[in-house]
């Protein structure tokens, strides 16, 4: 990222349809754009709709830019930019295997219950961490863990969505 | 209901779409359709000799006529082939419709015989792009894929039909009760309080200039209509793109030519010192602005385009206005009459005389010859023997197509039609077809190069099949031009690759496919070639034999802005070509 880049949420709303996450992605790297997150699910069974969170960089130019340009792409019903709203929430699910042979973990557990986190899976060979938070929050999260052999970890992207009154419409 | 098969709902929808005529050729995974188009006597079929022809050919057709292009082709090599074609449309926004054979549904991804993704290779290059899974949404694909394509600012759309679905069957109830998709509306009306502050810039403005695109053209004839009446209404400068050339007369007096790199000197000194530009559906493409960062620094810019993601792209704009432009046109030219606002003279006056002064400067001169034709007159004589025809012109691209720019007259929209964003070579010859096919009567020019006719050259054989009094002008240089003159300017002379050796005989090959060859390196023949060319009623081919070293001028070299033109061979780059103009195209 360069000093006059911005971090921008942009919340999609598609047609789930093959090939719309192609569309979104292919938009990015045929650009130039970066993507530093990326986040898709089904939201509404009924209608058909994926919501997808792109989590973005670059110049004002360059995310209004990308902005107009997702706008075109036939399938995109709609798009928010949640960070130029008042407030909204951001989080991430992280999982992280640890291994724990032959130590113990009660401290571990309490310490890591008390921040929110939740143990999934426990045995005398391994615990499985599940821990959701903002990104900073994740990060704060792995740091505690880092003196601990990790044997293997996933993070979900980003999932946003704005507080008070603004949302985004199907 | 009866049901009735893919096929048929593929020919039923497109009669309903008011088709007359496709650009095609047949293949294994598209003979049921081929079957059906057999069958029936209101959809004509033009078999192309290659695919990428078929799909220039519909551009042809749709940009002299403003109706969609339809295209229909196999899968895998059938379907590869027109991406060219594609991705023109889609830089230049032509409204085409392509129909792709695919394997059967349960081959797919397969690794089959002619199969190929063409979804996912278009998807960059289509406004949108279908694959049809299930023979129910056929017609709902079909419609939608026309709507997409001429809505909004138009584009390309590839419906990939596979053929197990072009043989079941379905229930097709005509157009209106098909579901075009109900969510894609282009933003058309403009916003009223944006027209009020451009007034208000436009009665400030005393030195503006109108810079016109292709969007016009697309907007329609009423577009061009209503720029003419405001252009004329306010006594302003206008200058056009390569797109847009013909939006508004080349000939009246207001409009001080073409800009960008081969643009005139008045047009792109204007563009340099105007204090107000109002751009109406142009893109501000790097052969347009030069440097962007050196791109009129003293103008306030108003940016009219129906394309919201054309606003601040790459040059930042002060106020847009997003909308069609035969609407916002029209609102000006209201709200100016109802306002009673005249644009007085005076405050111009001063303006219009610097640009005559530039104007003075004559940058189209050249230094003639009656030892060898120079390119630059041999088009200048097509220009004044053709004119009273009203003819339709293409072009491939090079040399022959900047000159043809400039030297051409156009006063009509949808009478030229060149590769303005992709500069594809080979555009012109099949792109001529098409035009042809719309307008049977109408005198229809290719003016070509040597290098680029031979990459579309099989469509002679198109040209003879039908009867298409196509002709073709070529200023045979010997040498792909446009490289030499870059190779001569940017790389010390060293002309890699660049010259046309073992050209063949363009007599003998228009002959050959039944047609006119005529040839002369003669200025004094000229006149008379071209007469001859005009008279003949089928198709022609010819070979003119010009000086092989022109240049083309006036020139921005790359990385320069506007004022730093280069107006003919003596005149020398100021100082070295900077590092970053090395790397442009």
């Amino acid at each position: 990222m360069n000093k006059k880049d911005l971090k921008h949420i942009l919340s999609i709303m598609v047609d789930n349809e093959p090939g719309v996450l192609a569309r979104v992605v292919g938009l990015f790297s045929g650009r130039g754009y970066n993507i530093e997150s990326l986040s898709v699910s089904e939201v509404d069974s009924h209608k058909f709709l994926s919501r997808i969170t792109v989590v973005t960089s670059g110049t004002k130019i360059i995310i209004d830019q990308i902005k107009a340009q997702l706008a075109k792409l036939i399938p995109v019903h709609n798009l928010l930019d949640i960070t130029e709203l008042k407030s909204f929430i951001g989080k991430e699910l992280i999982l992280i295997k640890l291994d724990v042979k032959s130590k113990k973990t009660f401290d571990l557990k309490k310490k890591l219950e008390r921040l929110g986190a939740k143990i999934l899976e426990e045995n005398d060979l391994e615990l499985i961490v599940q821990f959701t938070g903002s990104p900073d929050e994740v990060i704060k999260i792995k740091s505690i863990l880092k003196p601990h052999k990790i044997i293997e970890q996933t993070r979900s992207g980003l999932v946003s969505m704005a507080t008070g009154t603004d949302y985004i419409k199907k | 209901m009866k049901k009735i098969t893919g096929a048929e709902i593929v020919i039923q929808t497109l009669i309903e779409e008011r088709v007359d005529v496709i650009f095609g050729y047949p293949g294994g995974a598209v003979l049921p359709i081929y079957d059906e188009l057999f069958k029936q006597k209101k959809i004509r079929h033009i078999l192309v000799r290659h695919e990428q022809a078929a799909v220039h050919a519909a551009e042809g057709y749709a940009r002299s006529t403003g109706k969609v292009g339809v295209v229909l082709v196999t899968s895998g090599p059938g379907a590869t082939n027109t991406v060219t074609g594609l991705a023109d449309a889609m830089m230049d926004s032509v409204p085409l419709v392509c129909i792709s054979g695919q394997v059967p549904t349960h081959m797919i991804g397969n690794d089959a015989f002619q199969e190929a993704d063409i979804v996912g290779i278009t998807r960059p290059c289509t406004k949108h792009n279908y694959l049809v899974k299930d023979v129910s949404t056929l017609p709902n694909v079909i419609h939608s894929a026309f709507f997409i394509a001429k809505n909004g600012r138009p584009g390309p759309v590839l419906v990939d039909i596979p053929k197990d679905i072009q043989t079941f069957k379905a229930i097709y109830k005509g157009k209106k009760h098909t579901n075009i998709i109900s969510y894609y509306k282009p933003n058309l009306k403009p916003n009223i309080n944006q027209i009020d502050q451009f007034i208000e810039l436009l009665k400030k403005s005393e030195k503006p200039i109108f810079y016109v695109g292709g969007g016009v053209i697309n907007s329609g004839d009423i577009a061009s209509r209503n720029l003419f009446k405001l252009i004329k209404s306010t006594g302003f400068p206008c200058t056009q793109t390569l797109m847009g050339l013909g939006a508004y007369p080349t000939s009246d007096n207001q409009c001080v030519g073409m800009l960008g790199m081969h643009g005139t000197y008045e047009a792109n000194m204007s563009m340099y010192n105007c204090d107000l530009m109002i751009c109406v559906g142009a893109r501000f493409d790097d052969r347009i602005t030069g440097k962007v960062s050196g791109f009129s620094p003293k103008s306030k810019k108003v940016h009219f385009d129906i394309d919201a993601s054309s606003f601040n792209k790459s040059v930042n704009v002060d106020l847009t206005v997003q909308g069609d432009l035969s609407k916002i046109l029209q609102i000006i030219n209201k709200k100016i009459e109802e306002k009673k606002i005249i644009f007085k003279k005076n405050k111009i006056k001063d303006w219009w005389s610097q640009i005559n002064k530039w104007r003075s400067k004559d940058s189209l001169k050249f230094k003639n010859s009656d030892k060898i034709i120079k390119p630059q007159h041999a088009l200048k004589r097509l220009d004044f023997l053709t004119k009273k025809y009203n003819p339709y012109i293409t072009t491939e691209v090079g040399q022959h197509q900047m000159w043809a720019a400039q030297f051409l007259t156009f006063n009509k929209p949808k009478h030229w039609m060149t590769s303005g964003g992709l500069g594809t070579m080979g555009y012109g010859l099949p792109a001529a077809m098409g035009v042809q096919i719309a307008h049977p009567n109408s005198l229809v020019i290719d003016v070509a190069g040597e290098a680029s006719i031979l990459m579309n050259i099989q469509e002679m054989s198109t040209i003879k099949q039908f009867r298409l009094p196509v002709k073709v002008f070529i200023i045979n240089n010997h040498y792909m031009g446009m490289v030499r003159q870059w190779q001569e300017l940017l790389h010390g002379n060293r002309l890699s690759e660049s010259y046309m050796d073992s050209l063949p005989d363009f007599v003998k090959l228009a002959e050959s496919f039944g047609a006119t060859g005529l040839r002369t390196e003669k200025p004094s023949e000229i006149d008379d070639l071209i007469k001859e060319m005009i008279k003949i009623k089928g198709s022609v081919i010819c070979d003119i034999i010009v000086d092989p070293s022109e240049n083309c001028f006036p020139m921005i070299p790359s990385g320069s802005t506007h004022n730093q033109m280069l107006l003919g061979p003596d005149d020398k780059v100021d100082g070295e070509i900077s590092e970053d103009g090395m790397v442009l195209v």
